[in-house]
Parts: C-alpha cells; sequence; structure tokens
C-alpha cells in the first residue's frame, strides 16, 4: 500500500514545487506593487498608523509595511546575504552594530539631508547609530531610559522613604540602594530588591559609557566600567539582597505580585510588562530615579538599504514618521519611549498613571534619557555580554568564587575573540 | 576567492530539443529521443523528491561543509580561515559540555520513559475497561504544543513559586532549584520529555504486545505463572525488536533536543552554568544568535561525527545475530 500511495502523491508533492517554479518573480515582493516602499519592521516596533498617514500626505506614495515575524535579524541577514527581496526600509534593534562591519549594505542618510534634524533627537542616541566611520546608519526610533520601580507601601512598611524624589535622593547611589534593601529586608523578610545579580550587573553597565569595546575595536571588558559592574553585582548577591530568579519568567511574574520582588531597575518598557504580570498590585508602584544614575536598555532605529532604488524617498518616510511629532504617536499606542526631547516635553506624556498610584512617571524617565551617557554598543558586544553574564550567574547561583569566574570570563573573551573577532584588539600588556 | 555565487539552479542540459518528428535524425540523438520516450515518465516521477532533497537535503550539506572553512557574521564578506573551525571546535569546552548534556539528558529521559511506557503497554494490554480513552489520553502529550509544555513546565519548575518546590515544602522537604541547579535543569528538561514520548512508545510497545500469542500466555498461568513471571520471561523477549526500534528513536530524538531549553530558558544559554544547553541548541546560539555562521557550521559537523558514533553502535546492537 505504501509504494502505491506514494507514487499517486508525487505529483500532488510536485504541484506547489511547478507553480512557485514558474511565477517566482526576481523579487519575492509580498504585495505585487513595485512602486511601493517596503518596510520591514518586527512587531510593536512602529505604529501602523503612522504609514498611513504619510500615504494620505503624499499622494501617490505607498508603504508596503511587513511586521517581520520570528527570528528577524536572521532574515535580515538572509535576504542580505542573497542580495534579493532587500526592503528599502529596515528597522534595527540596540544591537545595530552587529550591522557596522556590513555598512556599504546601508545607505549612508547624512547623505540624505537627515543631518538637519540630528539636534531634535538626544546626542547619544543619535550616535549610536553612526558607524565608526561617521555614516549615519540608523535613525533614531525608540530608547529605553531605566529607573528604579518600587512598592511605595512596602518602603513605607519598613521606615523608608516612598516618595519618589525621596527615594531618588536616598538610593542615588548602588550603595545605598543595597543599605536600604537590607532594612527593607529585616522589616519584610522574603522580600528582594532585583529578580538576579544580572540585573545589578547589566544596570550598572548601561549606566556608564564604556561597554566592551570603544569605537576603535579595542577591548575594554577588563577595564574600569565592566569590573566596577561586576563588583556591584557580586556584592548583591553576596549581601542577599537579590533573588535567583530571572525576568520574564513566571517566577518573576509571581514574585512581583507577593510583593517578594519589591524593587527592580529596568527600562521603560517594563512599565507595560509589570502592569499585564502583576495586576494585582496596581496603585503601589512608583518609579524613582535609578541608582547609580542614568542608563539606557534597548531601543531600536531606522536605515535605508544600499539596495533600495528610492532611498531618497526612503529617507523622507522615516524623518517623517520618526519626527517629534510621530514618536508621540508612537508613545501614546504604542509604550514607545520617544528619543526626541521635543516630544519628551508633550503634554500627552504628562499623565498621572493610575497603576503607578498617580504618579507622572515620565518625569523620572524624561530626566534619565537626557542624561544617558554616550556609549558605545559595539558588534562583539553580543559575543561578550553573555559571556559575563554567564559567568555572574555562577557566581551568584552556582556560588562560583567571583575571582576565578572574573578570570574565566576574561579568557574566554580571548579565546572567543581571537577566533569569531580577530578585529577587536587587546592592550599590549 | 570572490565565488560566492553558489547558485544551486544550473541550467538542465537539452531542454529544447527543437526538432520535429519526421526530420532525419542523427542515430545517437535517437538513441536519445529512445531513451527519453522510455524513461522520461519515470524521471519526471521521481524528480520532485530529487528536486526538494537537492534544495533542502544535498544543496544545505555542501554549503555546510564549504562554510566550516569560512569565517561569516552572514554580511560582511566570507573569508576562508582553513582549519581553524575545527581546530576551535577540538578545543572548545563549551562543545564538549554540550555534548555530554545531550547525552545525560538523553540517559535521564530515555531510561525511565521507556520502562514507564513498557508498564503502561502492559497495563492497557490487559483486560480493563475504557482501553481506548487510556490510549488516547496516554497520546495527547505527544501532540501537544512542545512550547506549550515547555511554559507550563517552566512554572511547575520554578524555583520560589512553583508547585513542584510548594509540595516539596509542604511535606517538610527542602525547595530544589530545578532551573538553577545543574542536574535541577537536566531533570527538568528530562521530565519534558519523558511526559511527551512515554504515551507514544507505550502505544507502539501496546502493538507489539497485541502481535504476542495469547496462548503462550495462557499456558504459562496453567504452569502457574504470576503476572511477573508473564512480564519478564514472555513479554520483554517477545518484545526485544520493538524495544530496540524505540531505542533508535529515542535516540534519535535524544541527541536533537532543543526546544525544550531553548523556550524554558527564554534564550540559547541553556539556563545557569549551561547546565541545559544541548548540542543543537549550541549550534543554534553559535549561528544565529552570535551570527557566527562558519563556526555554526563547524559544531553542525560536530553533531554529525556523534550521531554517527551513536548510529554506529545502533547499527551493531541491531546486527547483532538473536540468541
Amino acid at each position: 500500500m505504501n509504494t502505491r500511495w506514494r507514487v499517486r502523491l508525487l505529483p500532488l508533492a510536485a504541484t506547489p514545487l511547478l507553480l512557485t517554479g514558474c511565477t517566482v518573480p526576481a523579487q519575492f515582493r509580498s504585495r505585487s506593487d513595485p512602486d511601493a516602499v517596503t518596510l520591514w519592521y518586527w512587531n510593536r516596533s512602529i505604529e501602523p498608523e503612522l504609514f498611513r498617514q504619510y500615504e494620505r500626505d503624499h499622494p501617490g506614495v505607498r508603504i508596503d509595511d511587513q511586521i517581520i515575524g520570528g527570528d528577524y535579524s536572521a532574515k535580515l541577514r538572509t535576504v542580505l546575504a542573497g542580495q534579493t527581496a532587500i526592503p528599502d526600509i529596515v528597522a534595527f534593534n540596540d544591537n545595530i552594530a552587529t550591522y557596522f562591519r556590513a555598512e556599504e549594505q546601508f545607505a549612508d542618510l547624512y547623505e540624505y539631508g537627515l543631518g538637519e534634524v540630528e539636534n531634535q533627537y538626544l546626542g547619544w542616541k543619535w550616535g549610536a547609530g553612526v558607524t565608526p566611520s561617521g555614516k549615519l546608519m540608523g535613525f533614531p526610533m525608540d530608547t529605553g531610559p531605566i529607573a528604579l520601580f518600587y512598592r511605595a507601601d512596602l518602603f513605607e512598611q519598613a521606615g523608608l522613604p516612598s516618595d519618589p524624589d525621596e527615594v531618588s535622593a536616598r538610593m542615588s547611589t548602588w550603595e545605598d540602594f543595597y543599605a536600604a534593601g537590607q532594612q527593607l529586608q529585616s522589616a519584610i523578610p522574603g522580600t528582594f530588591l532585583l529578580d538576579s545579580a544580572n540585573e545589578v550587573y547589566i544596570s550598572s553597565l548601561r549606566q556608564s559609557a564604556d561597554y566592551y569595546v570603544t569605537r576603535d575595536d579595542l577591548y575594554i571588558g577588563d577595564g574600569e566600567s565592566v569590573r566596577r559592574s561586576w563588583n556591584l553585582g557580586v556584592q548583591a548577591a553576596q549581601l542577599g539582597v537579590v533573588a535567583r530568579t530571572n525576568t520574564f519568567t513566571s517566577d518573576w511574574s509571581a514574585a512581583a505580585t507577593t510583593g517578594a520582588l519589591a524593587t527592580f531597575v529596568n527600562a521603560v518598557w517594563m512599565k507595560a510588562v509589570l502592569a499585564d504580570s502583576a495586576a494585582d498590585t496596581a496603585g503601589r508602584w512608583r518609579v524613582a530615579q535609578a541608582p547609580g544614575g542614568a542608563g539606557n536598555r534597548g531601543g531600536s532605529f531606522l536605515g535605508v538599504t544600499q539596495a533600495s532604488q528610492k532611498k531618497e524617498l526612503a529617507a523622507d518616510i522615516i524623518r517623517s514618521i520618526q519626527s517629534p511629532a510621530g514618536q508621540v504617536v508612537g508613545y501614546t499606542s504604542l509604550d514607545l519611549y520617544p528619543a526626541a526631547p521635543a516630544a519628551l516635553t508633550d503634554p500627552a506624556l504628562q499623565q498621572p498613571e493610575k497603576f503607578y498610584g498617580g504618579q507622572n512617571t515620565n518625569e523620572v524617565f524624561a530626566i534619565a534619557a537626557e542624561n544617558v551617557p554616550d556609549f558605545y554598543y559595539s558588534g562583539a558586544d553580543d559575543v561578550l555580554h553573555p559571556i559575563f553574564t554567564d559567568e555572574m550567574t555562577n557566581v551568584a547561583i552556582l556560588g562560583k568564587d567571583p575571582e576565578q569566574a572574573w578570570a574565566d570570563a576574561q579568557s574566554q573573551v580571548r579565546r572567543e575573540v581571537r577566533h569569531k573577532m580577530p578585529w577587536v584588539r587587546f592592550e599590549e600588556a | 576567492m570572490t565565488t560566492t555565487d553558489i547558485s544551486p539552479a544550473a541550467q538542465p542540459a537539452g531542454t529544447t530539443p527543437g526538432s520535429g518528428l519526421g526530420t532525419i535524425q542523427e542515430p545517437a540523438i535517437s538513441a536519445l529521443t529512445k531513451f527519453r520516450q522510455r524513461y522520461m515518465a519515470q524521471y519526471i516521477a521521481i524528480a520532485p523528491f530529487y528536486i526538494l532533497f537537492a534544495i533542502f537535503g544535498l544543496f544545505p550539506i555542501i554549503f555546510a561543509l564549504y562554510l566550516a572553512f569560512q569565517n561569516w557574521d552572514g554580511i560582511a564578506p566570507m573569508e576562508y580561515v582553513g582549519l581553524a573551525q575545527f581546530e576551535y571546535l577540538l578545543t572548545d569546552r563549551l562543545f564538549y559540555d554540550s555534548v555530554l548534556n545531550t547525552l545525560i539528558i538523553w540517559v535521564l529521559s530515555t531510561v525511565p520513559m521507556l520502562a514507564f511506557a513498557l508498564v503502561l503497554a502492559f497495563m492497557l494490554n490487559q483486560s480493563i475497561r475504557g482501553k481506548s480513552l487510556y490510549r488516547i489520553g496516554f497520546f495527547i502529550p505527544n501532540v501537544t504544543s512542545i512550547v506549550a509544555i515547555a511554559i507550563v513546565f517552566g512554572s511547575l519548575f520554578g524555583n520560589q513559586f512553583g508547585l513542584i518546590n510548594a509540595l516539596l515544602r509542604s511535606i517538610g522537604a527542602d525547595q530544589i532549584g530545578w532551573l538553577t541547579s545543574d542536574w535541577g535543569i537536566k531533570l527538568t528538561v528530562a521530565a519534558m520529555v519523558i511526559w511527551r514520548w512515554t504515551g507514544y512508545n507505550a502505544i507502539i510497545y501496546l502493538a507489539g504486545l497485541q502481535a504476542i500469542p495469547d496462548d503462550l500466555y495462557d499456558a504459562a498461568k496453567v504452569d502457574g505463572a504470576d503476572t511477573w513471571r508473564l512480564f519478564r520471561d514472555i513479554t520483554i523477549p517477545l518484545l526485544r525488536p520493538v524495544i530496540l526500534f524505540t531505542v533508535i528513536t529515542s535516540t534519535i530524538g535524544g541527541l536533537q533536543i532543543f526546544t525544550e531549553p531553548q523556550v524554558l530558558f527564554g534564550d540559547s544559554s541553556g539556563g545557569p552554568g549551561s547546565a541545559g544547553q544541548t548540542m543543537v541548541l549550541y549550534l543554534y546560539d553559535q549561528a544565529f544568535v552570535q551570527n557566527q555562521f562558519g563556526y555554526g557550521a563547524a559544531v553542525g559537523w560536530g553533531i554529525f561525527v556523534v550521531v554517527l558514533a551513536f548510529s554506529i553502535i545502533n547499527w551493531r546492537v541491531l546486527n547483532r545475530p538473536a540468541d
């Protein structure tokens, strides 16, 4: 029976192959509109209404905005490697620098006049989209300023200040924050400041200007900045002020709901995550300046591909939909935090929020956004950062000796860099 | 050096003969025409498989071999590095760890899974009520979305608020760091595999059991054998080929474990200490997270060697003369 059926099914199996074989065009356009400007982005990274608005304002222009699901960066790399079906406009995530080494694949937006609006955007955000050779590859979309989220009711119960301004002043350094955490833990046993030592490490690193590699490809992950953040993470683990859960797990949601997680430091986009996962705690949370200063986690960019035949128009679309006014729309509909100071002061952002007890949290985030240091998230960071966070996990959860973990991280970095990214240089000892 | 154009679309030769039937043809061409008339239909009939295989099977294999000699981040130009990727692979502690993790998880899951399945099948083969209901029930985990399973297991085995730890605490036992300790992670992943595949294997065993003639059992019962003796001395020996089959399929599945640890930890790190990082997850991490496609390809060939070794073991076991 088997072979018989197979024979019968063969023509059926071949049908789609033959059909596509006959009709595949040079470009795999999802909608057959060769005049449209195609744009790739991921879900909830741009408000689609902005595209429709642009089309209404510019009759004859059509924007084919395609939400790319799954592994966005793998798909973008695939079309760039195959040099086919390349969209005109593409979104980049905060690891935009992983594309810097292929900068000839993307247009320099300075050539299309976007430098004119540079002063309308936060300097550090703008700089993050500029390649080391000075090309504007990514135009600012949203940002992720970080802040301290805390439970005002638990703080009050522990005899700590609960007013955001007072909290910001009292816990301006990580050390002060830990001291407050110990006071909290002795008043309410079983509470924690953060979900893991890595959260301290990541937040502290994002508060500094130096990450792992400089703009001229020099490795500085053994330098003062990474080391300080590492020490802060280790200290948090040793003091026991951090829990052993992982962000975005159900353990995290449970901890946030039950009050075991009294505070956390994270980006502005955690506002919605928190409201979803710990809805029962509405009204009890507040937001203050993060201990250790302003920092940024996440955020994205828009760029134009070199393969595009409509670079001029594409650049104009970017300029329009990510104008300060466009970013206000992105914030009100999708919580995308603006990169333009003019948008940060827009009345639409100044709203009392019920989940945060009527606080206007934007006051806190806007100050943070303006004070983020001018950092460089290099193309090597996606490989180097996990080496450190993995070792931090080993210290905090598996009890590994911190000095051993640090040494292991450094030797692993050298090994992987030598092999995978020989363009990263080490300072001669 | 610039031979990056590896298009698989080689033009099939001689697609347009262009000559009418009535014209006089050279003997060679006429032989070709005869050959065509006689066999073309058959070749067309088998073509779909070979075309699909060439595109999705053969080409990736060849390209992966080519890629393993390059350093490539997916967009910048490829750079030929000779055997450097393999050299690195042979000294890569993380790769060996991932092989070891895979094997440990495979043993932790396969042994109890097949034991449970055998017992289940034996029980299902008895005359009990609602047999089909049980059979469907045991098979349902196998058709459940694996992502959903991983999320549910992540909640069950959560450290602070997981149901399993709540149970442990309620009976006065210490809670276990299921998702944070080396063995906890491996056991959790193994538990997911067991839960998903026990029913599937039980159904296969059941089919094997039903092929065992009842007379053997009846005769043994007359001789005074109890249930355990029936199971040990009749069921297991006669089921040997089926058991071998399930061992092989479990080996194939076990060496490919990927989704469970990936969804459980939400990334490709395999959790604290990389205790849940399997071979395939490591390949994915290197190629698609770190964009090291050259090294990812080399890891793929490393996995190939491991799988080959297990295939040889399996083959040896299968070809052992039955005693």
